[in-house]
Formats: structure tokens, sequence, C-alpha cells
């Protein structure tokens, strides 16, 4: 059996709020499957499981109490583990217990092998009201893929139903889902007959959260409070900072976009991530957490990125592996990510991983960026604006894109000239965009 | 599609992108970026959200016309069939 914690949520982030779960006792659940929903001071974060195994129990119900990162929030069954003991099939389950074993089971005496379980739980078939074409009636794979051929009508009702795609305008579908409403139930009477956000808002009662993002933006500046003056209190920063030409990363990356469409435009801040999260893997002393009296080096680049918030206030949640996705790749799920952390939702993995984190304040105008650290990790890098500037190449004087790019790091962990190995990977591999 | 169409679908993707932005107090001719302080991903974002709105889309040789709302109704009605 494995126990479900609340898993670490970032930096500070010590309680949250379970605002609601996404599976019930019984389900077969998955590596990496989103199974609940909380909420921090930054963030209304989904919570990952990271085992594979079946619902047994719930141990916690939704609710407005403060829980601490680590409570026993669920417990899992393994795939191949049988059951916990349960009533007999022809007694009564234990009155008040949210358990598995308030599950109805399949007609037959035992469970259905795991794959048979969990084909079923792929395709959405119900065991319970299957009958078993196999030995002694028992339920096979391939009772479970005709069940799933049958008519939606005989199939039942989903616990979480997955509704048709219904044409609406992003606007629309956000209101809607902070609202709570089924974009299906409502008329279409936006731009090429979609549901609008005007026909979300005409619908949906008042929301009476209507002041939360204020409630929200006040706690994410408490838990930034805590986390920077804990940075500037505990961790010893030195900067370093070097102008970075970019006349080869702009070209190439120009050239490139003029054959895309707008849903595939990569920007230049696509290309400092990436050359970042590489330099980091080849300056390991960099990427990594100060943990109680030392530093543990991370085996992966999970790279924070900070994100500011239109209301106020930032996060920094990670693009996992930023090293290994190509830049097609990073630059999606950069805009998802900006996408759902501007929208208040994130995974807590994200919150949590992050090894290193970069700052890009480029659009603000910014030439150079002085960042803090964001504890536990040990180093974080800035970029300013793109400018055009007097480069000198081979001899002359030329006018190139440069860039500002700076590094705070940790002095417990390294010194100058790890931190200048560093500056000088990323001013290399910006030189070679094409091997980004 | 016609001006208003354009205008309609323009604000509703950037109510996405912006939630308080009052389209009456936007000036269609000045640069939107910095009118309402959209970042690169805000920009990006919302060129996204027309082309899915609309199907039509914006190479990035004609970006520079959705720097106001003038210019980027200006483009959609040209480019709607």
């Amino acid at each position: 059996m494995i126990d479900f914690l609340l898993p670490s949520l970032g930096a500070d982030m010590d309680v949250a709020k379970l605002n609601c779960w996404l599976v019930k006792p019984g389900d077969t659940v998955h590596k990496g499957q989103i199974i609940a929903e909380v909420e921090t001071e930054k963030a209304t974060l989904e919570v990952e499981c990271w085992h594979d195994g079946v619902i047994e129990e719930l141990l916690v119900e939704p609710g407005p109490d403060r829980l601490p990162v680590g409570t026993l929030l669920a417990r899992i069954r393994s795939l191949d583990e049988a059951a916990e003991p349960v009533a007999p099939l022809e007694g009564e389950p234990a009155a008040g217990l949210v358990t598995a074993a308030a599950v109805p089971t399949h007609k037959v005496s035992g469970q259905p092998p795991p794959p048979v379980r969990h084909l079923a739980h792929e395709l959405g078939v119900d065991l319970a009201a299957l009958g078993g074409s196999g030995p002694d009636g028992a339920i096979t794979r391939d009772d479970v893929r005709r069940a799933a051929r049958a008519p939606a009508a005989e199939a039942p009702e989903p616990f979480v139903s997955r509704p048709t795609r219904v044409r609406a305008t992003p606007r629309a579908r956000s209101l809607a889902r902070s609202r709570g409403i089924d974009l299906a139930s409502l008329p279409a009477t936006g731009p090429q007959g979609m549901v609008s956000a005007g026909d979300v808002a005409r619908t949906a009662p008042s929301p009476e959260t209507i002041d939360e993002p204020d409630d929200k933006v006040s706690a994410m500046r408490r838990a930034i409070a805590r986390s920077m003056s804990h940075s500037k209190r505990e961790i010893p920063h030195y900067y370093l900072a070097t102008t970075i030409d970019l006349d080869r990363s702009m070209t190439w990356l120009e050239a490139a976009n003029e054959e895309r469409s707008v849903t595939q435009r990569i920007l230049p801040a696509a290309l400092l991530i990436k050359a970042t999260a590489l330099a980091a893997r080849e300056v390991p002393e960099v990427n990594g957490h100060w943990v109680g009296d030392g530093f543990a080096p991370s085996q992966s680049v999970h790279l924070g990125v900070a994100i500011s918030i239109r209301e106020g206030g930032l996060v920094a949640p990670a693009l996992h592996d930023a090293d290994r996705l190509s830049l097609d790749e990073l630059m999606s799920r950069l805009r998802d990510l900006v996408s759902r952390a501007r929208s208040w939702r994130l995974k807590s993995s994200e919150m949590s991983d992050p090894t290193i984190t970069v700052t890009n304040l480029g659009d603000r105008g910014v030439d150079t960026a002085f960042p803090v650290i964001i504890p536990p990790q040990v180093a974080m890098v800035g970029f300013g604006k793109v400018i055009d500037s007097p480069v000198a190449v081979d001899g002359a004087v030329v006018v190139h894109p440069v860039v500002t790019a700076s590094l705070a790091a940790d002095h417990r962990v390294t010194d100058g000239h790890n931190g200048g190995l560093f500056l000088a990977s990323i001013d290399r591999l910006l030189q070679e965009p094409e091997n980004l | 599609m016609n001006t208003q169409e354009a205008r309609q679908v323009i604000f509703e993707v950037l109510g996405d992108i912006a939630p308080e932005v009052d389209p009456s107090i936007v000036d269609d001719d000045l640069d939107l970026t910095e009118q309402l302080d959209l970042d690169s991903m805000d920009y990006l974002n919302w060129m996204v959200g027309i082309n899915e709105v609309t199907g039509i889309d914006i190479p990035q040789r004609e970006v520079s016309r959705f720097l106001t709302i003038a210019g980027a109704v200006g483009y959609i009605v040209e480019h709607s069939s």
C-alpha cells in the first residue's frame, strides 16, 4: 500500500487547502495523473500521483482546512497488490467508510487481473456491469473491448465526464472553467458561431469570488516576502554579468520564423532558456539545491521560469527537463506554462521541482537584471532587453543585437570562477543556435 | 468578416490575456503592448488566439500590423473570406 502525501509545493509553501478530488476509491491511477486540486498562497495547483495503482481510500475531505505538506491524503494500492480485505460480496460494506470496499465489484468472485482492470479504466468500462466470458465467468480483456464498442447509451456514466468539444473563444473557456459552467449548456452568439465570454457572463451567476484575485495577490505577496527574505538572510549571493552578441541567434531565429505559422513561432526567450538549461548541464555546480548543510546537485535540469502575474506578483514554475527538449517542444511548453501560471493553474511538481531559475526582464525595457535566488536553489540567471549595440567583430565596429546575461549564485556552493564558466557556456551555446 | 466582427474577435481574445482591459479606453492607433503592458508571450498568445478563432495565419513579416488595434482589424478584414 502506498501512502499518498500532500507533496512539497515550492519554496516556503508549507500548507495548502484541498479543493477537490478528481478520483474516487476504486479508480485506477497512473504515474503523472492529476488526482487532486489544492490551493496555496501562490497558486491553485493540480497534484499529480507518482505511482500506478488503484485508489484504496481517500482520507481527507475537501474543505477550508490548511493542511501541512506531508499530510496523508490517500492510500493507493499498487496494481500487483491484492485489495485490502474487503467485506464479502454477499455482505454489506462497513458503514461510513469511503474505501474501495464501497465501490461495486464485478459479478464473479475475485477481482479481474490488473491488466483487465487497467484496460477497463482506459476505455471507461464499468467492470461491475460486465459478465465474463472467460473460465469460471472471469472477465477478459476481450469482454472489456466489446463493452467499450457497445453503444454509448449502454455505458455507465463516467465519474469524471468528458464533454464533447464545444466551439468557444479562449476567454469564454477560461471564464466557464472558473465559474464551473458547462459550455455546452450556453447559447453561442460569439464570432463564427462560438460561445463568447459575454455568453458565459450573461448565464453565470455573479461570482462570489469576484474579489478572489485580490486575495490571491496579497497572499502571493506574503509568500514572496517570506521566500525572498529567507533568501537574502541565508544565501550569500554573488553577482556576475556578461554581454552576449545575439547576431547569430537572432538571424537564425528570424529565418526560422519566416517559414512558420503563428502557432509554431519561437520567441527569443526560448533560445535563452534552452541555452541556460544546456549550460546548467555543463556546469552542474549551479544546478541543484542547498539541503541542510550542503549542496545536492540535480541530475535533471528543471528550469524555473519567472512569470509575472498581471494582477501583481510572480511565480517561477519548472519547465521539466528543459535541457532535453527540442526548441519547438520547449516553446510549446513555455506557452502552456505561462498561460496556466497566469490563470492560477499549475501542477504541484512544477512549483517544487525547479533546480535553477531564469528571469527575463527584457520585455520590461530593463538592461540588466540582478536576481534574488529562490531557495533552496543556488543560482538564478537574468536576461535583460535585446538591444542593438556597437560591437567589435574582426577588428571592425558593427551594430549587433546584444543581451546582458547576469547570474546570482550562492557563494556557499560556487565561486566566481564557476559562475564565469557558466555564463561563458550560455554565450557559446547562443553562437550556435541551430544546435539548441 | 467586417470591421465590427474583427474588433469583437480581437477584444474577445485579448480578454483572455488581459481580462482587466476595458475596450472603450484602448486607443486603436497606439502601440498595444505599451498601452496594455503586454509582454512578448502575451502578444504571441493574442495572435495565436486570433488565428484559432478566425483561421487566419499571421506571418512573421505581418506581425508589425498587430502592434495596434487598427492594424490588426485591417489585417483580419483583408484576409477573411
